[in-house]
């Protein structure tokens, strides 16, 4: 049977007292995270789809013109979640994400953390030089086979340019594997960081707060 | 438009003869024999090539090629056609360039060997010196109406340019900048894209060209949207191996990847097309063929590394994946063996002053809290 157990007040409020240390600063906006999950199930969408309508798996019995639907509305979230947080970085002038030199001369020490060299990673920004560097990356990648997209989408009708600089569909669709397949490698690299290195980032992904130190125990 | 009682002139008449040029081409055949359009003079110089356009074209069906002959072009100088031999026939080649300017069409045949500047293929002799096909080629084709490309060779390098392409070989566009070139691809093209295209050209001038430069009319749409085995790929129905009746997408069929006319038109007289012998198609229209099409059985071409190996294409997408994982597992058991993992975890969790908890004080359910060391 459930009891439902009264507290008095005094103890009620004792536990509620901020008895935890540091204190929650916003690190990841609503738009933030509205990208990032939108995103990550989009492309995700998008990869399996692709690979699928890439090479057809023999223990599935799909339905490719469905498929295919699947990933061209993928295709179109994804690229839209990439519209929202390129607008929302506009909107906030907010360049967390744009690596600069200072980021990128840390980038040895971080490596050298990442391979046991050191016991503490290089200070940083909001997102360390290595995160910088796979999320532009990925940005710039993804607007790649996001042009190769639509130019196979439209199968020659627009974007003739694009099919002349690269070279014909064959290339296209190599190109686009390529690219699928970096994302492949590097996705799970960045799951196993966020999971790994701070989980209060990923906290933050989900709640927008992040827990800091107070600032006298910096 | 043809009428019915005409339509069934034709139907009789050819099917008697087997001619039904008239019924294909019938403004024409009419503005011909009226004396409205003159005969196409077409001079074919052959580069790089195994000649294997000639032999398609030569089976075209219908109009024959003695119809074409005979009726529709002036076809003047063709080493496989030619009557006549050495400086007599290219003596022919000589007068149609003096005196013919702007009014003959350009077929060329094979691809433009470039290294050395050409002379790999030597394709003329004249006043003692050998002449180059790049050379001839370009001569010739700066003066004239139009210039056709036909075969993979001819558009975009075909078999000559495949890996490592010792001769330097490429197309007809790529040597003549100048000029916009009617690429005519297939390996060989299809003596319908050939003559069909020689047809617009006297009948309506230039065809309405796609993005490598072929025409609309032939080259409009992918194999694989007009392919009549569409719906087993659509349902996912995949042929396991070649020889099978189904979709052949899994066996590296590369008609999503190609644009012609195949599937509706067909080859040997519409007798037959490689997907309809139960084979892949192998994407002989498209820039980049054989290489980016090879191997045939496979989707993605084989990425050639220094020293002449070829690695395919998903191998190296899975080694990388594979690479991947081998990484993160390393370092998952590394990090738990350095204890970082569990220190960062540890770092990065709730830290709280002191931990509360509670104690049952009494049967009353009343509750205070328990005094715990710091």
């Amino acid at each position: 049977m459930k009891h439902h157990v009264k507290l008095r007040k005094s103890v009620r409020k004792q536990l509620q007292k901020g008895n935890v240390e540091g204190t929650l600063i916003q690190s990841q906006p609503i738009w933030v995270r509205i990208f990032h999950w939108g995103f990550a199930f989009s492309l995700t969408l998008v990869i399996l789809s692709g690979l699928q309508l890439h090479k057809p798996a023999s223990f599935l019995a799909l339905n490719f013109s469905k498929v295919l639907t699947i990933h061209l509305i993928s295709c179109w979230f994804a690229l839209g979640f990439l519209g929202i947080r390129i607008a929302d970085a506009l909107i906030r002038k907010d360049d967390s994400l744009i690596p600069k030199l200072q980021d990128l001369k840390h980038f040895p020490q971080l490596m050298a953390y990442y391979f046991f060299l050191r016991s503490s990673p290089p200070p940083g920004r909001k997102y360390n030089s290595g995160q910088l560097i796979i999320y532009t990356s990925w940005f710039v990648l993804f607007l790649v086979a996001t042009l190769l997209g639509l130019a196979s989408y439209w199968e020659g009708e627009h974007l003739i340019w694009v099919w002349r600089l690269v070279g014909g569909f064959q290339v296209i669709r190599w190109v686009k594997f390529i690219v699928s397949i970096y994302f492949l490698a590097t996705i799970p690299v960045h799951i196993y960081l966020s999971i790994t290195e701070d989980i209060s980032r990923l906290q933050a992904m989900v709640t927008g707060y992040e827990r800091k130190p107070t600032p006298n125990n910096r | 438009m043809l009428s019915r009682r005409d339509f069934l002139k034709l139907a009789v008449k050819g099917a008697v003869l087997g001619n039904f040029y008239q019924l294909i081409t019938p403004p024409l055949a009419e503005a011909v024999a009226a004396g409205e359009v003159k005969k196409l003079p077409v001079v074919m110089i052959e580069t790089g090539t195994c000649t294997g356009d000639s032999i398609s074209l030569d089976n075209i069906w219908t109009p024959t090629f003695s119809d074409i002959l005979t009726n529709i072009v002036d076809w003047r100088y063709d080493w496989t056609m030619n009557q006549v031999q050495g400086d007599a026939a290219y003596r022919i080649l000589q007068d149609t360039y003096e005196k013919l300017p702007s009014e003959y069409i350009l077929i060329v045949q094979g691809s433009m060997i470039q290294r050395d500047d050409g002379h790999y293929n030597h394709v003329a002799y004249e006043d003692g010196r050998l002449i180059t096909g790049i050379d001839l080629v370009r001569r010739i084709g700066l003066k004239a109406k139009y210039v056709v490309a036909i075969g993979s060779c001819a558009t975009y390098g075909g078999p000559v340019a495949g890996y490592p392409n010792p001769t330097q070989a490429t197309g007809v566009q790529n040597i003549l900048p100048e000029r916009r070139v009617i690429n005519v691809s297939g390996c060989p093209a299809h003596p319908d894209w050939i003559m069909g295209t020689l047809l617009h050209l006297a009948l309506y001038g230039e065809p309405e060209l796609e993005k490598f430069g072929r025409p609309k009319l032939f080259y409009g749409e992918t194999i694989h949207n007009r392919c009549p085995r569409r719906a087993d790929y659509d349902q996912g129905i995949f042929a396991t191996d070649i020889g099978q009746k189904e979709c052949l997408f899994r066996v590296g069929c590369k008609g999503p990847v190609t644009y012609a006319d195949c599937p509706i038109r067909r080859w040997n007289d519409r007798f037959n097309w490689p997907i309809g012998c139960n084979t892949p198609c192998i994407g002989c229209t498209e820039p980049g063929y054989p290489d980016l099409m090879s191997p045939f059985t496979v989707h993605l071409p084989d990425i050639p590394f220094p020293g002449g190996t070829k690695v395919n294409t998903d191998s190296i997408g899975l080694g990388v994946l594979g690479l991947t994982s081998v990484a993160i597992t390393g370092h998952v058991v590394t990090s738990l063996a350095k204890g970082r993992l569990q220190k960062n975890l540890l770092r990065s969790s709730v830290k709280v002053q002191h931990r509360p908890a509670i104690k049952k004080v009494n049967t009353y359910h009343q509750y205070r809290l328990k005094k715990t060391k710091n």
